[in-house]
């Protein structure tokens, strides 16, 4: 194991001067390698070109939980800029004794120790000896703010030009000599056992090297992938279907104040609603994909994942070798928004591997990645709401009925922070009842882009909207009365002035808000949309205001936050994975609607007002957190329909209309 | 069987199946890996290659449909070495994320700038309304088309 807490397992300086930065977290597109780049090179004194950040080889990098919940920059930034400077220093050390100056005579200036006086020395030069090691000390002093030169600044991501010019390397871009492709036979549904298979036309076909069975894997692998495919096709799997356990429901109380049920009784107003979340796909562009080369002595794996140290566990496990033996190195990876956490194709890329001891090519196909990838569950919100006379909100009783949202689990411990995330409403509630129950499910649900936090915010922040127009308020300043946390609701003043808050927006337009703090980082959202009188919902302009504490780089968080919202809209006005019982019927991009360039917002406005003074919190979820509300919010606004059950299509819009 | 294709300015000989895809064979056969696989039916746009200028999807062209034309991926985009205006504007733009979908974008715009210099944003998105993006960069393709054609 590499010991990320030592500096031999964070920073190299290597003999021409490069740094190489080490972290066992992911890159996801969510830009997590340019800001680890741009926090060494400030705190070593580098020029950000000569920096390369090596993340997730499990034989390089230091072990890591897992790249979940936008925690990265959180998690990695202060160590790695400890790390930083703590390498700075022994290499103003190293050069105090080589040029036999005083350390505080020395500074650094770009990959160059100097003296006043003219000597200088390269950071290169005094790495020949020994390497840059040692326990990664707590109070190392870090570069003051003014003296930033990356850190701060927008920055595009390091990757930018292998994309553009076709060099990046993704999973199942990898090719390694003798390299064979599989593919799987799936059952008529998940956890279903093989009887027999009868593999006699399939191996008979063109190119096929063998066909695999391997417990309840059935796979071929084969010269090419249209082989693999096809010979696939024509494996006759006896299947046996398992009967569908039932299940039991967990019910897990979030908050439990005294006196609910008096207070809501008691209150001047009370307002209950439903509201309703359909389950979506993570969709990647991208279909999972993994190279595996397993042999007797070892095996490697190429792929992405949202835990590299886990699937490397579970690897070794499966093929009976130990962890040690078994690498895992990252490529780029199509953007799965938690998706990945699951290591379907990289398990099964190593299974087919094993059995015919070469490297094999996994990729799934389009209909593979809708039917069986796991997805974001279903959610059903109940509110019951009471205001007091002078339209404060009194007592508040909410229900979140939902499904597992991790593929790890439940852990009743950890579930009111996963399933049932951003539940409890940021506002200030005098009596609160919200209860998490989590039901059973015949589909495989899981990680998906914020977890709950995106349906309990839609319901929340499409009641808070409910409950000012209900009392006669505005919407903004009833949000603002009830928030006693300032950065949250200076973020939710300052957007609705970006947005230009109660200017009239012409005919069967209207703009919507919401809001919310989601893992430390506070975000405020606004949509404006258009409906044409058949109820087709336009989404028009987008603005956020987010404060995601102190900021690496800017544009990173303005792209995260953009594709954010770009996400949750399409979710919003399009998305519902279609299934009957444990069969998902959605196979294609056909019957799985988003957002294209047509539906893409004329403009989508992000101003980061980061606090300087609070810590560094994510910026890959929360923006696509209050988006769905704001649309439907924004909906509400023009035309008077008041849809509660996502999505926004045209029936639903023109059955609110016809209600109004 | 074995045929000619045309690719990135070069013949190229490949002994494959008859009916393999062009988007296969760029990818297995000439190892032109940036052309990506995304649905194999049309529906997504990350295979998008240049047949004669236009952006086809290359999981629907079969390669012995492909013989009769002059076939470009996003690796024969940049010459010598330099990135086309297409390329660098995206690069610029950072109009990416995963980046999984941007060789079809690439190609999308530049066949749209081959026969239209200066599009309006509407042009811009009807041609790129084949290239679906999960991660939410339309905006940022669209300025990146834009700068590219205020520099060609
Ligand atoms: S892979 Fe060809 S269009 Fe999707
Ligand atoms: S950048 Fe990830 S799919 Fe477009």
């Amino acid at each position: 194991m590499i010991d990320g807490t030592r500096l031999e397992g964070r920073i190299r300086v290597e003999r021409d001067g490069s740094v190489t930065v080490l972290s066992g977290k992911v890159e996801f597109g969510q830009g997590i390698r340019t800001g680890f780049a741009q926090i060494v090179a400030d705190e070593m004194d580098v020029p950000i070109e000569r920096v390369k950040v090596i993340l997730a080889d499990t034989a390089q990098t230091p072990p890591d939980r897992g790249t979940f919940g936008s925690h990265s920059t959180e998690q990695e930034g202060p160590t790695l800029r400890r790390a930083g400077a703590f390498a700075r220093r022994q290499l103003i050390e190293r050069a105090s004794s080589k040029l036999g100056v005083a350390a505080d005579r020395l500074r650094t200036e770009q990959g160059v120790v100097r003296d006043g006086d003219g000597a200088s020395v390269a950071y290169a030069d005094l790495v020949t000896d020994a390497p840059l090691s040692g326990a990664i000390p707590d109070d190392v002093p870090l570069l003051p703010r003014e003296r930033w030169r990356y850190m701060g600044k927008p920055r595009p991501a390091l990757e930018a030009v292998d994309i553009v010019s076709g060099c990046a390397r993704y999973a199942a871009d990898v090719r390694l000599p003798g390299m064979l492709r599989g593919a799987v036979v799936r059952p008529p549904v998940r956890g279903a056992k093989v009887r027999a298979v009868d593999d006699a036309a399939a191996k008979a076909m063109p190119g096929v090297v063998a066909v695999i069975r391997d417990g309840d894997l059935v796979g071929v692998v084969a010269e090419r992938e249209e082989q693999a495919r096809a010979a696939a096709d024509a494996v006759d799997v006896d299947w046996s279907v398992p009967a569908t356990a039932e299940g039991e429901t967990i019910v897990l109380p979030l908050r439990e104040d005294e006196g609910v049920d008096a207070a809501l009784a008691s209150g001047a107003k009370k307002v209950e609603r439903t509201y309703v979340c359909p389950p979506i796909a993570n969709a990647p562009i991208g279909p999972s994909a993994a190279v595996a080369d397993v042999r007797a002595d070892g095996a490697t794996i190429y792929g992405s994942t949202h835990r590299p140290f886990g699937l490397r566990e579970a690897a070794a496990k499966r093929v009976g070798l130990p962890p040690e033996k078994v690498r895992f190195v990252l490529t780029l990876g199509s953007g799965t928004y938690g998706r990945s956490s699951s290591f379907d194709a990289p398990m099964e890329a190593v299974i087919l591997s094993k059995n015919v001891g070469r490297p094999v090519l996994l990729q799934w196909s389009r209909a593979e990645e809708f039917q069986w990838s796991p997805s974001r569950p279903e959610a059903v919100l109940e509110a019951s709401v009471a205001l007091d006379a002078s339209g404060g909100i009194a007592a508040w009783r909410y229900d979140e009925h939902t499904n597992i949202h991790t593929s790890s689990g439940f852990d009743p411990s950890y579930g009111g922070e996963s399933t049932g995330r951003n539940a409890v409403p940021p506002y200030r509630v005098p009596h609160a009842h919200v209860t998490l129950y989590v039901e059973p499910t015949p589909l495989r649900t899981a990680n998906f882009r914020s977890l709950a936090a995106s349906e309990n915010v839609f319901a929340i922040e499409s009641l808070m909207d409910e409950l000012a127009h209900e009392s006669g308020q505005d919407p903004v300043a009833f949000r603002v009365r009830h928030l006693d946390d300032a950065r949250l609701r200076r973020v939710l003043e300052r957007l609705a002035e970006r947005a230009g808050w109660g200017k009239p927006r012409g005919e069967r337009r209207g703009l919507g808000v919401a809001c919310t703090e989601y893992h430390g980082t506070k975000v405020a959202e606004a949509a404006e949309v258009e409906v044409s009188p058949s109820g087709v919902v336009r989404v028009l302009r987008m603005w956020a205001v987010v404060d995601p504490g102190s900021v690496v780089n800017p544009d990173g968080v303005r792209n995260q936050i953009e594709g954010g919202m770009q996400q949750s809209a399409s979710w919003a006005v399009f998305e519902s994975l279609r299934h009957r019982g444990p069969r998902v019927l959605t196979s294609s991009w056909d019957t799985y609607r988003i957002a294209t360039f047509r539906d893409a917002p004329l403009s989508i406005d992000v101003e980061v007002a980061g606090d300087p003074s609070a810590p560094s919190s994510g910026v890959g979820e929360p923006g696509a957190v209050p988006a769905a509300a704001a649309v439907a919010n924004a909906v509400f606004a023009a035309c008077g329909a008041r849809v509660r059950e996502l999505p926004l299509t045209p029936e639903r819009v023109r059955a609110a209309i016809a209600a109004r | 069987m074995k045929l000619t294709l045309r690719v990135n300015g070069a013949d190229h000989e490949v002994d494959v199946p008859r009916r393999a895809t062009l988007l296969a064979v760029l990818r297995d056969d000439l190892g032109l890996v940036a052309t990506r696989f995304g649905c194999g039916s049309g529906q997504c746009g990350a295979c998008y290659v240049l047949a004669d200028g236009a952006a086809v999807a290359s999981c629907l062209m079969t390669v012995d449909q492909a013989v009769d034309h002059d076939i470009v991926t996003v690796e024969g985009l940049s010459q010598d070495g330099k990135l086309s205006p297409v390329q660098d504007a995206f690069a610029r733009e950072s109009a990416m994320q995963c980046g999984y979908c941007t060789s079809g974008m690439l190609i999308s715009a530049t066949a749209l700038l081959g026969h239209t210099p200066s599009p309006s944003e509407d042009e811009i998105r009807e041609a790129l309304a084949p290239n679906l993006c999960r991660c939410g960069v339309y905006g940022r393709a669209i300025r990146a088309v834009q700068r590219a054609a205020g520099a060609t």
